[in-house]
């Protein structure tokens, strides 16, 4: 199967489950105020705020598409300037073919624009979040495709003492169960939340 | 969203003798620079009426004020008709401003939202200056008529098909344009929406006292009522009043031009009072979430008056019909030509590229920024309506069109705030004011 990203690491994953985004939550915020980073947390439903609770900085996608609306936008006058100004002038109600035809080209660059945004971003986003054609979903365990919350660590990352530190912390928010998971289909999505 | 317990505390507005005092200094400040100005012009008026009159008696025995107040724009125009056309420009500009707000109360009423629940009593006050904008208008309208509109002037001088100066557009279009409907319509359509104003303003109070759900509902019915008769209405008056300074042009975007101004102003209006009320220490619970979706709605509707200005435009450039195109061309040629590109950078160019970004939209100064541009842009905007077709060559931005817009926000600051601080700043009854407290438009 063709897979989207070349380069995997095996991921030394722990992780908590929970039934309700309210424990989540608070286990998110607890844990991180004791200065632990959080591997990423998977939801079968979007969670208000979880993002800025992660630490997760806002999405940079909206830079974007302001450049690819700018590319649309110089491409749509770029063309139009070159087919009917100096490639094949044409005399369409007896408007001069210069830029004194800037307000009928107003429609065409604004469609321009759209299109390079909307398709800009579409692809942007798909690259972005590391989602293609045949990727394996990173899927840790079955229950977070149903009505049960996940949240994970890398275990790499955290010595005896921390791990210690850490079931208590999500026992006290009511962790159903914890687990380890070792595999290489745990993708970081990093900063993009959708 | 958190389950952090919001308790709206009840607080009124209270409209302290210093910011009294503001208005009145506003409104003073401005008559004083318009008298000024309109001895200026007096005196320039005196001086080339004497030029004129030296001339007239040489030449033929007409009589220069019969000329003059024929409209027939080869003359200057005398002040009184360029003090009837500023009086137009702001009297309808700062009605919009409160049509605006009882619209905004309406569609969100209709619209079945909860965002702005917070900010609804602001626009409510607001709309309170309809009344004295009524007054203002109606004044204009009842002593200016003649100056501000030739098909008026028309009208009184009677003529019969076949006679000299017949005129056959303005003929056909008198059932439609007489001073009769003028009169009698614009006074109308405008108690009636004052009304719908007072019903719901009535049943918003009645909430606060008693609560329940019932007033909401009446109020969504009454909000879909007013919206349905405010679009027939406000485009009627749109052309009965503005598009007919030139009564042989016409367009059918013009209203929604029109509307469009209308909806980008009030909103930058009710934006403008939201942050002097926070500023004064009012409304903590108005969050940069709901600034955040107010200057939403200012960029907007920047889009979409640019885009209905373009649609109108570009129609006709490319069809470069004879009687249409000289709406533009005497906005485009001449005096107005350089009003006209500040008109489109200060509506749509600049507010855009400020307000595209998202923290701009949550920051209150450069919604102060953003939000002057539009509303000094838009009064460029009904400036370039009406003036080339009422005073045409020989009008100008001088100290009594300085003058005027002052003392105009003199008076609506001050209904405005009196309005505001005749109830309760948050409407705690609402169904959805827990909506909008704990309002948030997301990353």
């Amino acid at each position: 199967m063709f897979c989207f990203s070349t380069s995997i690491n095996k991921r030394n994953l722990i992780y908590g489950v929970f039934d309700s985004e309210v424990n989540l939550m608070s286990a998110v915020e607890e844990v991180r105020e004791k200065g632990m980073e959080v591997f990423d947390c998977y939801t079968p439903f979007p969670v208000h705020h979880l993002d800025t609770a992660m630490g997760i900085s806002r999405t940079r996608l909206s830079i974007a598409a302001f450049l690819c609306g700018l590319t649309g936008f110089c491409l749509g006058l770029l063309l139009q300037f070159y087919m009917m100004v100096f490639d094949w002038p044409m005399n369409i109600g007896g408007k001069p073919s210069d830029y004194h035809m800037l307000p009928s080209m107003v429609p065409v660059v604004f469609e321009c624009t759209i299109l390079c945004t909307a398709f800009g971003l579409a692809f942007l986003f798909f690259f972005r979040n590391k989602l293609g054609h045949g990727v394996r979903p990173d899927i840790l365990d079955l229950r977070q495709t149903d009505d049960h919350l996940l949240i994970a660590f890398d275990a790499d990352t955290l010595d005896l003492n921390a791990k210690n530190e850490l079931v208590v912390i999500l026992n006290k928010n009511k962790v159903l169960s914890t687990h380890e998971y070792v595999g290489q289909y745990a993708v970081n999505h990093g900063g993009v939340h959708a | 969203m958190g389950h952090h317990h919001i308790e709206i505390k009840q607080e009124k507005f209270e409209f302290t003798s210093r910011s009294k005092m503001l208005s009145v200094v506003l409104l003073t400040l401005g008559i004083i620079l318009s008298v000024i100005g309109i001895y200026q012009l007096k005196a320039n008026d005196a001086h080339s009426s004497t030029v004129h009159a030296t001339e007239a008696s040489a030449n033929t025995h007409a009589d220069a004020h019969e000329t003059v107040a024929a409209g027939h724009g080869e003359h200057s125009k005398p002040w009184t008709t360029r003090f009837w056309a500023n009086m137009l420009v702001n009297s309808y500009y700062f009605l919009l401003f409160a049509v605006g707000a009882l619209f905004f109360v309406a569609l969100n009423y209709v619209a079945n939202a909860g965002w702005a629940v917070l900010v609804k009593r602001i626009a409510e006050g607001i709309s309170g200056f309809i009344p004295i904008g009524l007054i203002l208008l109606f004044i204009t309208l009842y002593f200016g008529g003649t100056q501000l509109y030739h098909w008026m002037h028309y009208e009184h001088q009677g003529l019969k098909e076949g006679m000299e100066g017949y005129d056959k557009i303005l003929a056909g279009k008198s059932p439609f344009l007489n001073s009769k409907f003028l009169f009698l319509g614009v006074p109308l359509f405008i108690l009636i929406w004052y009304c719908f104003r007072i019903i719901l303003r009535r049943l918003s109070l009645r909430e606060d006292a008693e609560g329940g759900t019932t007033f909401f509902r009446k109020s969504t019915r009454f909000s879909a009522a007013f919206l349905v008769i405010f679009g027939f209405s406000f485009s009627t008056l749109v052309w009965l009043m503005i598009m007919s300074v030139d009564a042989h042009w016409y367009s059918t975007i013009y209203t929604i031009n029109n509307f469009a101004v209308m909806f980008v102003t009030s909103t930058t209006v009710i934006c403008f009072f939201t942050i002097y009320l926070k500023s004064k220490g009012y409304m903590e619970l108005v969050s940069s979430e709901i600034l955040h979706d107010l200057g939403k709605f200012m960029f907007a509707f920047c889009v979409f008056w640019a885009y209905t200005w373009l649609a109108q435009y570009l129609l006709i450039w490319y069809a470069n019909i004879h009687e249409e195109v000289v709406y533009f061309d005497a906005r485009l040629h001449g005096y107005f030509r350089p009003i006209f590109f500040i008109n489109l950078f200060m509506n749509f160019f600049i507010p855009f590229l400020i307000l595209m970004m998202r923290n701009a939209k949550r920051n209150p100064k450069s919604l102060l920024v953003a939000g002057s541009i539009i509303l000094i842009g838009h009064w460029f905007d009904v400036y370039l309506m009406i003036m080339p077709g009422v005073v045409g060559e020989s009008s100008g931005l001088g100290l009594l069109e300085l003058g005027m817009p002052i003392a105009f926000a003199g008076i609506f600051i001050f209904v405005a705030q009196y309005c505001i601080s005749k109830a309760n700043l948050y409407a705690i009854n609402h169904p959805y004011i827990m909506e909008s407290a704990t309002y948030d438009v997301g990353p």
